[in-house]
């Protein structure tokens, strides 16, 4: 466990280090007039220094920039990915299950067909027709875009959910174990379970990639100021040192969840077993 | 494969097929000119002589997202096909590189897969030029799929089998070549077809946010964009490129066989 | 005396699963203490019996007929009702019955609890207890290792000390020991049969190969797609077989008669190995008692025999420059040290392998790729030219028929095996390594094989490295062999003298395992057991 433990950190450090170089990269975009080169290195010099720089929007630093939107998004998400849980755990299991993953995949599809941003204009749409209107503060406010987010994580974690119990179910072990006396219940609690979710958790990263793209779209429908609004507009007027912070702390936290899903599914796995 | 996931493809081909024709055909099947303002009353509801209604500025629906279409399929084809090549052929070859050479291109391109494509498409479009939009789609999905092939064939370079190949003196280049004729060839298509379904809700999302098709020439994520302003009053503005997009998407995952990674 | 209590008692069952009629007419009354031995191949019916037995009947399985418990009454089978009989079932470590990432012993500690009714914390103790008894089995913290780190005959005690722990009145064994090397084979089943005396069990005993039957010496119904083709005790069966189909399945036994090992041929020395060590660190010379060394001649075949971990595979590791160890080793008159790594691979694309590892074949390729891919990697021949060479062989190993564009997943292992051949065949190799290549075979595949591979042997100029735990394949495929143990070479010499007089354990283990097999079919045998 500890030198899988070890070499995940390493994996991690990895994976940080790369998001560094590509903000790095970005960032000098905005100071590449003398040289895309030379812009490099400088900007490598102040990241190393963490001066991140100034929003060509703002005129702040960037960090202080990011600092303010920051509370926004992290709401979004973590509401976002509660919703996705409590709503795409059940539905990946009740869809993975042999008998009804034939006829669920399908229509499974047909759902998870539309873009995040349809979904929006959908949630939008429907909030105003039950007369939400007369509450603006609710289509202004957290509730709707979180609700955007945390669909687009429900997709995601189903899909995770019914690959990994489609792989568990192929075991030979559940037709052995059955056999040799156990029950069924018992077979799919004690050894399934933890299969299936250990196949959750290592593809948190995944979750956390669906995650963030529905950020983006869902903070632009609905117009809520947080880093993903402000990554949308920072690249359309090429504020480099905006979009280089915030294209870092993205990568960062999907290298992160990856880092910890890997862990948490080893150490589910052998806390199962 | 099974003869349900068979059938679902034949629907999702046969499906993917009608919607080409229709794209190619869309100056004979429209019957507006695109663009042709005043072809109706503004945001007239879906009728006889317009199916779809028209939009705020009494333009027909109907012949709008067919061009709509039209532009998202051809992109999305470039993009898609861009992303398999770019991303899953580089993955499958880069993984049979010497061990230092591959461990480092995997680390770089993880590197770039740890970002949603989405915001990598927006960053390509913004440092280059808007009129590479299926580009910068089809970049932005090579690093996940460079990733995902690569990951697959380095698994198959650890297995029984590969061990034995290379105790016979089998070489890395044979098998790569077998993971080309046997992952790579033979899934090809349904390999396209999932990129397919991926790089187009990119594309759209990416006119809708302002960065994909420039005016005139509009696809369906900026028509949905625009029908923002006027859909509380008439859904059908939003509706139909919506459906349209989501039929695309629905036939290219069907064509795929089903396969969001899920095993058959 | 008064006869024994009744077990079970089958009238006239029949079993049909959708379309396929399993079992037929099937009549059987079972003792306790008695043994019977259901023989035959993967359709024959041995599993329906199994699973009504066990009480895992499918929801597609219709039954017609009758079963009885002990004293009570016959019952319409079609019922399906749990069987009133306290059973055991024992199943083969091959068919992976426990999940791989969970430890061995808390899967068969759960397993126990369940069936006794008892907290797991006695449960285990019953196992630890059942373990032993057992001579030769390891213990039960050998099993908290999770399932899938353990070897199959490590695995196959654990499931045999579970089926003991558990007290039954009937054990229903299905395939137990069909992938374990004939030593650890003999010891369990001297196991099951001491537990059999000790507790007084019925077993039941599902078998594909006659080796079983030799070894346990029970009341022998042999089937052929669930009907009954022969019927009568093993001492009978494997003197005289009446049916045809009987007398193929009892071909897999070792015969003396068969025996006519090929002499040493005297061709180029392909291998010379001098002071090579499997033990110890591997950047250091070894000590003098651990070095190796041995010459093996083009058309020879040594055998390389051992039990698993004995040092085999690491001698084929450093031989083939898989794995550098001191010692020289000159391959075709090359030194293997001193070559880089892409001219080792050169050099080995005159090996071939025929092995019972899973996942050998790549089950992506085609069946034609598969015996192709020499040809055209090595020697850059056209997909033209190949079709020639590829026919020749696949018609040889009995293939001929078999679409060719089948993904070799889809072949069954003996397909699988014989497709290995025909890939040796036309890669034309010098050096051919056989690997168990019989293990995991019905009895019809396994005197298939051995036939394919002897021919092969003979017609080839190539020389072969025969890696086994079985004795009797030794004596059809060797003219000389050298026993490992705990890495270390302990014996060597020509397989015959070997046979006759073997001097260490090891040795012994392994005649001795191959000799009782021998023996029941010699009826009194030519040869004494050492």
């Amino acid at each position: 466990m500890w030198r899988f433990a070890l070499k995940a950190c390493g994996r991690w450090a990895l994976a940080l280090l790369g998001a560094l170089l590509i903000a790095v990269g970005v960032s000098a975009l905005a100071s590449a007039k003398g040289g895309y080169g030379a812009a490099l290195i400088h900007t490598l010099v102040s990241f190393a220094r963490l001066d991140f720089g100034t929003s060509a929007l703002s005129g702040q630093s960037a960090a202080q920039e990011l600092a303010a939107h920051l509370p926004v998004t992290a709401h979004l998400m973590l509401f976002g990915a509660l919703v996705a849980l409590i709503l795409g755990v059940p539905l990946g299991l009740v869809f993975g299950s042999s008998t009804i993953r034939r006829v669920a995949a399908p229509l499974i599809q047909i759902v998870s067909a539309a873009p995040v941003f349809c979904a929006g204009l959908g949630l939008a749409y429907a909030a105003r027709r039950l007369g939400f209107e007369e509450n603006p503060s609710l289509l202004d406010g957290l509730l709707l875009p979180s609700v955007a987010v945390g669909l687009a994580g429900t997709a995601a974690v189903q899909m995770v959910l019914r690959r990994a119990a489609s792989q568990a179910q192929d075991g030979p072990f559940r037709i052995g174990l059955r056999r040799l006396g156990l029950s069924a219940m018992e077979i799919e609690s004690v050894y399934v379970a933890p299969q299936v979710f250990a196949g959750l958790l290592d593809a948190l990263g995944e979750v956390m990639l669906a995650l963030l793209s529905a950020a983006v779209v869902a903070e632009w429908v609905f117009k809520s100021p947080g880093i993903a609004d402000l990554f949308v507009k920072s690249i359309a007027l090429h504020d480099w040192n905006m979009a280089a912070l915030i294209l870092f702390v993205f990568a960062g936290l999907t290298a992160t969840a990856d880092f910890i899903g890997r862990i948490g599914a080893r150490f589910l796995v052998r806390a199962a077993s | 494969m099974s003869t349900w996931r068979r059938i679902l493809m034949a629907v999702g081909w046969s499906g993917l097929g009608l919607i080409v024709i229709a794209a190619t055909l869309s100056e004979f099947l429209a019957r507006n000119a695109l663009g042709a303002l005043h072809a109706g009353a503004p945001l007239s509801p879906p009728s006889e002589a317009f199916p779809f209604g028209t939009d705020l500025l009494g333009r027909d629906l109907f012949s709008e997202t067919l061009y709509g279409l039209s532009t998202t399929v051809a992109q999305a084809g470039e993009a898609a096909v861009l992303a398999v090549l770019a991303g899953g052929l580089l993955g499958f070859v880069t993984a049979h590189l010497p061990r230092p050479s591959a461990a480092s291109l995997r680390w770089a391109v993880g590197a770039f897969a740890a970002i949603p494509p989405l915001l990598l498409a927006i960053l390509v479009i913004a440092a280059t030029t808007r009129g590479m939009v299926g580009l910068a789609a089809g970049l932005a999905a090579a690093p996940l799929a460079f990733v995902r092939a690569f990951d697959r064939a380095r698994r198959g370079n650890f297995s029984a089998h590969s061990a034995y190949a290379r105790a016979t003196g089998i070489s890395a280049s044979a098998l790569l070549n077998r993971d080309l004729a046997y992952e790579f060839r033979d899934t090809f298509l349904p390999t396209v077809a999932r990129a397919l379904a991926a790089v187009a809700i990119i594309l759209s999302t990416m006119s809708f946010l302002g960065f994909g098709a420039i005016p005139p020439h509009r696809d369906l994520g900026l028509m949905i964009a625009a029908a923002q302003r006027s859909y509380f009053q008439a859904w059908w503005t939003a509706a139909f490129p919506a459906l349209a997009l989501m039929a695309f998407i629905l036939l290219a995952r069907l064509a795929a066989g089903l396969d969001e990674g899920e095993r058959p | 005396m008064s006869e024994a209590r009744t077990i079970f008692e089958i009238k006239d069952l029949g079993v049909s699963h959708g379309e396929t009629r399993e079992l037929d007419a099937f009549s059987l009354t079972l003792r306790a203490g008695e043994t019977v031995i259901l023989l035959g191949e993967a359709d024959s019916g041995k599993d329906a019996v199994l699973r009504l037995l066990g009480g895992f009947l499918d929801r597609a399985d219709e039954l017609t007929g009758t079963i009885r418990f002990g004293d009570g009454e016959a019952r319409p089978a079609s019922r399906k009702t749990k069987p009133m009989a306290r059973t055991a079932y024992l199943p083969g470590p091959a068919q992976h019955p426990l999940d791989a990432q969970a430890g061995a012993a808390s899967q068969l500690a759960r397993v126990i609890a369940r069936k006794l009714d008892c907290p797991r914390g006695a449960a285990r103790e019953e196992l630890r207890g059942a373990l032993a008894r057992f001579v030769g089995a390891p213990t039960l913290e050998t099993l908290d290792a999770p399932a899938g780190g353990l070897d199959n005959a490590t695995l196959a005690w654990g499931l045999l000390g579970c089926a003991s722990a558990m007290t039954p009145e009937l054990v229903l064994c299905d395939h137990p020991f069909a992938d374990i090397s004939p030593v650890w084979a003999d010891r369990l089943t001297k196991a099951l049969k001491d537990e059999q005396a000790r507790l007084g069990f019925a077993i039941l005993y599902a078998a594909r190969e006659p080796q079983p039957v030799a070894r346990l010496m029970g009341r022998t119904i042999v089937m052929r797609r669930g009907r009954v083709v022969e019927e009568g005790e093993a001492q009978h069966l494997i003197g005289g077989q009446t049916h045809l189909y009987t007398q193929s399945l009892f071909k897999a036994l070792p015969d003396n008669a068969q025996r006519s090992p090929r002499k040493a041929a005297r061709g180029e020395p392909l291998l010379q190995v001098q002071g090579l060590s499997l033990i110890g660190d591997p950047k250091k010379a070894p000590r003098a008692r651990d070095a190796i060394g041995f010459e093996l001649r083009r058309g020879a075949s040594l055998g390389l025999l051992g039990e698993a971990g004995s040092g085999r595979h690491r001698l084929l590791a450093a031989l083939l420059g898989l794995e550098r160890r001191p010692g020289r080793i000159l391959f075709d008159a090359v030194d293997l040290n001193m070559l880089s790594e892409a001219m080792a691979l050169r050099l080995r694309r005159r090996v071939a392998f025929v092995t019972s590892k899973e996942g050998a074949l790549d089950p992506r390729m085609t069946l034609w790729d598969t015996v192709d891919e020499p040809l055209r990697a090595h020697l850059r021949i056209g997909r033209d030219l190949t079709q020639g060479y590829r026919e020749a062989a696949l018609k040889r190993v009995g293939l001929a028929s078999h679409d060719g564009r089948r993904a070799v997943a889809s072949l069954t292992p003996f397909d699988q095996r014989r497709l290995q051949v025909a890939r040796a065949i036309v890669a034309a190799p010098l050096l051919v390594v056989v690997d168990e290549p019989l293990r995991g075979l019905d009895a019809i595949a396994q005197t298939t094989m051995r036939d394919l591979l002897a021919e092969f042997r003979v017609e080839s100029q190539a020389a072969f490295l025969v890696i086994t735990s079985d004795f009797a394949v030794a004596e059809t495929l060797c003219d000389e062999a050298m026993v490992f143990d705990r890495g270390r070479m302990v014996e060597r010499g020509p397989i015959a003298a070997l046979a006759k007089s073997p001097k260490e354990s090891a040795t012994k283990a392994l005649v001795e395992a191959a000799l009782i097999l021998s023996l029941s079919k010699a009826e009194g045998g030519a040869r004494t057991p050492p």
